[in-house]
């Protein structure tokens, strides 16, 4: 009877999932200077979402500059030839909007959400940065002190931070254009200069190497009209190369500590290299974090928080800390971050997190279990398409990524179709501990009265 | 043949709307447009459960809130962070059902089902998609009526809550707003915002059912589905199946939450090692039922939300003190706190916390700019808007309504309420609230960096982190 009840429900989401009534509109198109458009319709509330994305991330940067890509995040904020310095802001919010922008190792993006009738406002100011941004010294100045005050605030000042953003990538990355530093040292950012940021922006920030995404209470005609006025005369650039990430052959497991003056509690990172985004095996992998770490009756929490009572805190996901499996562009790992209990040594809480894989490697997930996580993983993405900001940000990732924003309405059937010999073998292909790297972060009180720190190894 | 002829001169005017937009100006857009909620529809079931349901068709989910007036302001004096435990251990156990079996029949749902504790409020939030709606309703009643606090599993609790305690207490901003909240509610239930290591101690499951006896109950509850819902008799005969028999209770008297009146303290919480100083500087300001209520957001609003707010403009743009200034007006059911927050770097903490002064005197002393009142009147009507896209979004905004006993038509009204703020009430509720000459200065950060430069602004109590 139960049985029969869990079948019922599988059947009925599925089709849920996949009724007329789930299907994103998508409409997409190019503009003459190579700006992709894409633009989607929902008019329930009425707010829009524009989403500009860039193809350029902190992997792009170059030794001597880390944190530039970051950097010059800042300073589209800081005005451009129509908009003076401060406008911006004020520009969106005064029209009832919100905004902001992020830098990621393989993108960055800026965004508004305003009510809908306020379109243009929002396709005024992402065209005059792009056309035109401000780039003077005073305003490089200013950033280059919020930007190192981030950094304090985000990083140095945090537990856990500073070993996550500057150790960890250099642990799972040999080729320095992914491991070094995304937020950047502060000798790097003070040695910026206005040439650098001028070079940057007329070699990135160019329409051939953007999406921009709208969402929300459109009508369409209308909103076609405005970005060809808007964005149809910005001139088109050299398109850039993407940085070359080919890590080097010949892997090995590796292991580091990190003493942390301002932790209390002891954390660890444990990663594995990934699959190449949209294999099989990247789905395979995708499924497995979901089996470790999904939903409340995941195996991390009922085997390692309620059973073994060692970990108090976990998160994990392909691509982690920077990325996720939405914005994953190979190469990336997947991996574990977490919190655990003192009274368990860093050797065991490595050998339980490897032996919950084992798990996966040697045994075939249960129809009953995997039905259930695919239920989680089905459930959180339809709420996940709620708002229009994280469906312009889906569509923004698909397009740039794969070339095609219209996987918004099938990829979660691609994530669902994983079958349990799919995951053991992709858990043992990738998830085995000859390519895995570890970070221990131990507490280490300025007092001294931290557990005494382990060699390299 | 008309019909192709209206066609080219739609074309035709298109185009020219392209060759002349003046990019010098922002574009004129008309003013932000008015939206009805969808409607809502309230019942009380006989044993006094409030029920209140929205149907919000466009996804095949429901969000559930069960609300109970029972929140950390109820904590006994020697127990802070009951409420909290009797939030996260509800859903660890039942007479029927084990933490596991719970988490297992969430998860096969696609749903979720947590407990948490606000400082008037005890919510167990649920969500599911919209045909398992009557088997969420059925655990959501079990945790409700039935959970019996397992020992094994209010030891792990405590064990983790511990640990989860030790490493927010390694954290600036939670220090700050500790400390800063024991300054502002002084003996006030409202004071605590945490657990002490000897409080979780003292947790164990006859503690934590007593809590959950006394105000668990239907007369002290409203029950909020959001979403794709069922026929709405069919939906309220469920309910009424669920929680028809549940009994009334005796409900104790709200504590007294009055905060001591505020006068300045300067707290200086030692953190050797820090980085940077982490400023808050804050006082006692009035609920969301007082008439100052909507003037003080509004003026709260063009002092420090937002990028377009005076603290982000002149303490980051213009200064390049800190990364993040900006305020927070926090109401409660029987009070409210109003600070402003920021963190500085070490060598500039003197002008900074000046600089913080300034601004504050200036809402007070100088009335308001009619333009920069305008643009702060559109940036509150349409975040409005944009926190009603999810169904979470609303859930938390009706929510709100019944946690802090605010009148039905809140929502409703709130775009409306805002536009009528005038520059001299905002000026007027500025002395009252604003100016600092009573505020309390809780700065967090390394005493032997900063200690010299905060005492310049008077005399400093310090305290140590650990």
């Amino acid at each position: 009877m139960k049985k029969l009840a869990i079948c019922l429900l599988f059947a009925s989401v599925i089709s849920l999932a996949r009724s007329a009534e789930f299907t994103i509109p998508v409409e997409s198109y190019k503009l003459a200077n190579g700006l992709r458009v894409i633009l989607s319709k929902d008019n329930a509330v009425p707010v829009v979402t524009v989403y500009m994305i860039y193809d350029v991330g902190a992997r792009s940067e170059e030794k001597g500059h880390t944190g530039f890509a970051h950097l010059f995040e800042h300073m589209m904020f800081e005005g451009s030839q129509n908009v003076p310095k401060g406008a911006h802001f004020a520009t969106v919010e005064s029209n009832g909007g919100t905004l902001n922008g992020s830098t990621h190792p393989d993108y960055t993006d800026y965004y508004e959400i305003l009510p809908a009738n306020k379109l243009a406002t929002a396709l005024w100011l992402e065209s005059d940065r792009m056309r035109s941004l401000a780039i003077n010294d005073e305003n490089l100045k200013n950033q280059k002190e919020a930007v190192k005050q981030e950094r304090r605030l985000s990083f140095d000042n945090q537990a856990y931070q500073t070993a996550i953003v500057d150790v960890w990538p250099t642990l799972i990355f040999r080729n320095w254009q992914s491991s070094h530093s995304l937020i950047g040292s502060f000798e790097d950012l003070n040695s910026s200069s206005v040439a650098d940021v001028s070079k940057f922006f007329k070699t990135y920030y160019a329409p051939n190497n953007a999406v921009l995404v709208l969402v929300g209470d459109l009508q369409i005609p209308e909103a076609k009209k405005l970005v060809e006025t808007y964005f149809g005369n910005i001139p088109s650039q050299p398109q850039p190369k993407r940085p070359d990430l080919t890590e080097p052959a010949g892997l090995q497991a590796r292991t580091e500590t990190y003493k942390d003056p301002l932790a209390r509690v002891p954390a660890m990172v444990i990663g594995y290299p990934g699959p190449k985004r949209r294999s099989p095996d990247y789905y395979a992998l995708n499924m497995v974090d979901a089996i470790l770490t999904g939903g409340d009756s995941s195996r991390f929490r009922l085997d390692l928080v309620k059973g073994k009572k060692s970990v108090i805190q976990y998160e994990a996901n392909l691509g982690w800390p920077f990325a996720n499996a939405l914005d994953y562009r190979d190469p990336e790992p997947y991996a574990i971050f977490l919190l655990y209990n003192p009274a368990v040594t860093p050797d065991q809480m490595i050998s339980q997190v490897q032996n919950e894989i084992a798990k996966l490697q040697n045994e075939p997930i249960d129809a009953k279990e995997l039905e259930r996580v695919k239920t989680t993983m089905r459930a959180s993405w339809i709420k996940e398409l709620q708002s229009s900001h994280s469906r312009a940000l889906e569509l923004a990732q698909y397009a740039l990524a794969d070339g095609k924003p219209e996987l918004i309405n099938t990829e979660l059937d691609a994530m669902l179709a994983v079958t349990p010999a799919q995951i053991q073998a992709a858990a043992k292909k990738y998830l085995t501990a000859d390519r895995r790297a570890v970070l221990e972060i131990v507490p280490a009180p300025a007092g001294g009265s931290g557990p005494a720190a382990k060699e390299d190894r | 043949m008309l019909s192709r002829s209206l066609l080219v001169f739609a074309v035709a005017a298109l185009e020219l709307a392209a060759q002349t937009v003046d990019r010098t100006k922002p574009p004129q857009t008309p003013p932000i447009p008015s939206y009805k909620l969808p409607p809502v529809y309230e019942t009380k079931l006989p044993n006094g459960l409030g029920l209140v349901l929205v149907e919000d068709a466009r996804f095949p989910l429901v969000t559930v809130r069960l609300n109970f007036r029972a929140g950390t302001k109820f904590d006994p004096k020697d127990l802070p962070g009951l409420a909290e435990a009797v939030a996260s251990l509800l859903t660890e156990g039942t007479k029927t059902r084990t933490s596991r079996q719970i988490s297992e029949e969430t998860d096969a749902m696609g749903g979720s089902l947590n407990g948490v504790a606000g400082a008037d409020s005890l919510t167990i939030s649920g969500s599911t998609v919209s045909e398992s709606l009557s088997r969420l309703l059925t655990l959501l009643a079990d945790v409700t009526l039935n959970a019996t606090f397992p020992q094994d599993e209010v030891d792990l609790y405590k064990q983790n809550r511990i640990q989860n305690l030790r490493a927010e207490r390694a954290e600036p901003a939670f220090l700050a707003t500790e400390k800063l909240s024991e300054t502002i509610y002084g003996s006030s239930p409202y004071a605590h915002i945490s657990p002490t290591m000897e409080s979780i101690g003292k947790l164990d499951p006859k503690v934590l059912a007593g809590f959950r006896d006394t105000f668990l109950a239907p007369n002290n509850a409203t029950l909020l589905l959001i979403g794709r819902l069922p026929a709405r008799a069919g939906l309220i005969d469920n309910v009424t199946q669920l929680f028809g028999a549940w009994p009334q209770k005796q409900l104790p008297a709200a504590p007294d939450v009055t905060p001591p009146a505020p006068r300045r303290q300067i707290v200086l919480v030692d953190r050797p090692g820090s980085v940077q100083a982490d400023i808050h500087v804050g006082r006692s300001a009035p609920t969301r039922l007082s008439p100052d209520y909507f003037p003080l957001t509004v003026g709260n609003s063009i002092l420090g939300s937002g990028a377009n707010s005076r603290l982000f403009r002149n303490i980051r743009e213009k200064e390049g003190f800190a990364y993040d200034a900006h305020t927070e007006y926090i109401t409660k059911r029987d009070a409210a706190d109003l600070a402003v927050v920021t963190q500085v770097r070490n060598e500039v903490i003197e002008p900074a916390l000046r600089a913080v002064f300034t601004e504050l005197e200036s809402m007070a002393s100088t009335p308001v700019p009619a333009d920069e009142l305008t643009n702060t009147k559109n940036y509150l009507s349409g975040i409005y808007l944009l926190r009603l896209e999810t169904q979470d979004g609303l859930a938390t905004q009706l929510n709100t309504i019944q946690t802090l006993g605010l009148p039905n038509n809140y929502l409703e009204t709130y775009t409306t309420r805002v536009r009528s703020v005038e520059p001299g009430q905002i000026q007027a509720v500025a002395k009252k609230y604003i100016a600092p000459e009573q505020d309390a200065v809780v700065v967090v950060g390394d005493a032997s960096k900063i200690g010299d430069a905060v005492k310049k602004f008077g005399a400093v109590t310090i305290i140590q982190a650990e």
